[in-house]
């Protein structure tokens, strides 16, 4: 039981929220977003204890599956730390902005951790029923959230486009798992991967031999759901409108949580079919023909992504285009299909998390202020707030792939993956996009700094403000001390026990 | 009857499912074709689970995948009447504000 403890006391405090703010009658909803960063404040304490537990006793130390359904690896927990982290920033948001306070936000607690419940099991696991679960979970929630603002059009709007697209690609992915599970016998992953074919449960090798069409149809279906979580081309129609209509808290959570969650379920689904011990060559080779569907949809995704950006007067929807143009360069580590390319998608996820939380609180610090999410509303007000405008350059550099920044690392780790692997144009067209990228973030510095100091004055944020800065402190310090995160992407990676698969 | 017969029908719901979401404009029909996409997918679940290997998986999945769709219905729902009251239209072409 020990072993989901941190589950058992998310759970438990969500409905601890649900029933206080009842109870209280959304008097004081302030004291609920106390109590909830307290209760995430011990599921962090449990998953670090979990973590080092884990470390000490080495990969070689099988971890046994709980309920024969959740698996309890360092994988797992490092993208549960990173919703932990993910769900306390956007909570400290919402207790800093003022506008919050006239809607009745008790819930709004609620439902993130309900959304935080639903990512830690779909993290952590191999049986595609929980996953289904914890992602629908997610997605419940996270309609709910960017319908939060009841009374506001826009609000309203985001959430109908999002439970429309939504509903349509988990009912897509949900018809892929059952003709994977009709062709296998199994809704275990590691099962599908390695069952021989002489009898039930198959596993892939032997029907990629017999029906190697309905194989590539089921696993299409199945990415058309992960490729709507994560927003990556074809299905990234949604991102903007959401993103941009979301009350900004919930886009913070959209853009960086559930993003990051969906990576780490196409993390484990694409690494547990094609590339874990024991998996057959033709299938292991099929996983590379993945790897090529999976580049060519990363080119055109950090393409468009950062095209579309270039365009945007509003910096809420140029994030959401960035946060598309990032998505694909995730996707790059993925598609070289080696455990150093899943290592290096995973610290590109933790550079995300530092530059983009800290971007989208700048955002919200300044639509604090200005009331307005225009690019052109921040002329001159980098000489007014000046300890955040300097901390969102640092975001910016970041975002845009300049030393000496975590964002330079992480690009840098998955660009030298991709030459490794002969993804030679993938690179290039990554590189590229990196130089177009630098136009739009470098817009909102000089719209900040070079312009006459506006002449609007500035009501202190203390919380934020410091919030920003120690991301920024970590945006930077991370980029010159890359050891810590990459040893932690490192063995999150090494917990999945895979393969180089043969080139 | 063997289990070809199940894929077809599963198969042909899928489709309709589809073609509901594309064609119709109004938002309780797009919502009726996710539901005939789930239900194909039940279909597939509890044929294949009777066919193949006899596993209880299949079917376990499908009851999970019921409760999923009315959840999601009562969600989908509520946000749909929310943006009824606010356009006055339950279209999702009439709510067009978020746009480039």
């Amino acid at each position: 039981m020990g072993r989901i403890a941190p589950e058992i006391v998310l759970t438990l405090l969500s409905m601890v929220v649900l029933t206080w703010d009842l109870v209280t009658k959304g008097r004081d909803s302030r004291q609920v977003g106390y109590l909830s960063l307290a209760g995430l404040a011990i599921v962090g304490y449990l998953l670090i204890d979990q973590w080092n537990g884990l470390r000490n006793a080495g990969i070689s130390a099988e971890p046994t599956p709980v309920f024969a359904m959740m698996t309890i690896d360092t994988f797992g927990i490092f993208f549960k730390l990173f919703t932990v982290g993910s769900l306390a920033a956007v909570m400290l948001f919402v207790l800093s902005d003022k506008r919050e306070r006239k809607h009745g936000v008790g819930e709004y607690y609620f439902l993130l951790l309900g959304a935080g419940i639903g990512i830690f099991f779909m993290v952590s696991t191999s049986n595609l029923l929980l996953l289904m679960l914890g992602l629908e979970l997610l997605s419940l929630a996270s309609y709910s959230l960017s319908g939060f603002h009841k009374s506001e059009k826009r609000s309203a709007e985001a959430s109908l486009k999002y439970v429309i697209f939504g509903g349509l690609s988990a009912g897509i992915m949900l018809y892929g798992i059952s003709l994977l599970y009709g062709l296998t016998g199994t809704i275990d992953l590691i099962e599908m991967g390695t069952g021989d074919g002489t009898s039930w449960p198959v596993g892939l090798a032997a029907q990629f031999a017999y029906n190697p069409a309905p194989v590539a149809i089921a696993i299409v279906l199945i990415f058309a759901g992960f490729a709507y979580k994560v927003s990556v081309v074809p299905f990234h129609f949604w991102t903007p409108d959401v993103y941009e209509g979301a009350p900004t808290p919930v886009t913070t959570f959209l853009a960086v949580a559930s993003k990051a969650a969906g990576f780490a379920v196409l993390l484990r689904f694409v690494g547990l079919l094609f590339m874990a011990e024991g998996v057959d060559a033709t299938v292991a080779a099929y996983g590379d023909r993945i790897g090529m569907l999976l580049a060519i949809m990363a080119a055109i995704t950090m393409t468009l992504g950062n095209l579309s950006a270039l365009r945007q007067a509003s910096m809420k929807r140029m994030l959401a285009y960035s946060s598309i143009a990032h998505a694909g360069y995730v996707l790059m580590g993925l598609a070289v299909m080696t455990p150093e390319g899943f290592s290096a998608a995973m610290y590109y996820l933790g550079a995300y998390y530092l530059m983009n939380l800290g971007a989208f609180g700048f955002l919200l610090y300044f639509e604090g202020v200005t009331g307005s999410e225009e690019i052109d509303s921040l002329k001159g007000m980098g000489w007014k707030a000046p300890l955040v405008s300097i901390a969102m350059v640092a975001f910016l550099v970041s975002l845009t792939g300049l030393p000496p920044t975590v964002g330079f690392v992480g690009k840098y780790l998955l660009f030298v993956q991709g030459i490794e692997a002969g993804y030679g144009w993938l690179v290039i067209i990554a590189a590229l996009n990196s130089v177009v990228s630098l136009f739009y973030y470098f817009r909102i510095a000089k719209a900040l700094f070079l312009s006459e100091p506006a002449e609007r004055s500035v009501a202190p944020q203390p919380i934020l403000t410091g919030f920003l800065a120690i991301l920024a402190v970590g945006t930077i310090l991370f980029g010159i001390y890359t050891a810590p995160l990459q040893s932690w992407a490192d063995s999150g990676t090494a917990s999945l026990e895979l393969v180089n698969s043969a080139k | 009857m063997g289990l070809e017969a199940y894929v077809a029908v599963s198969a042909g719901l899928f489709a309709l499912g589809i073609i509901a979401i594309i064609v119709r404009r109004n938002v309780l029909y797009v919502l009726m074709g996710i539901e005939m996409i789930l239900n194909a997918a039940n279909i597939n679940f509890v044929a294949f689970s009777h066919f193949q290997g006899d596993s209880l998986d299949g079917r376990m999945f499908a009851i999970f995948t019921i409760i999923l769709a009315a959840a999601e219905a009562a969600v989908a729902l509520a946000i749909v009447l929310n943006v009824f009251h606010l356009y006055d239209s339950i279209k999702p072409s009439d709510a067009d504000l978020l746009r480039e």
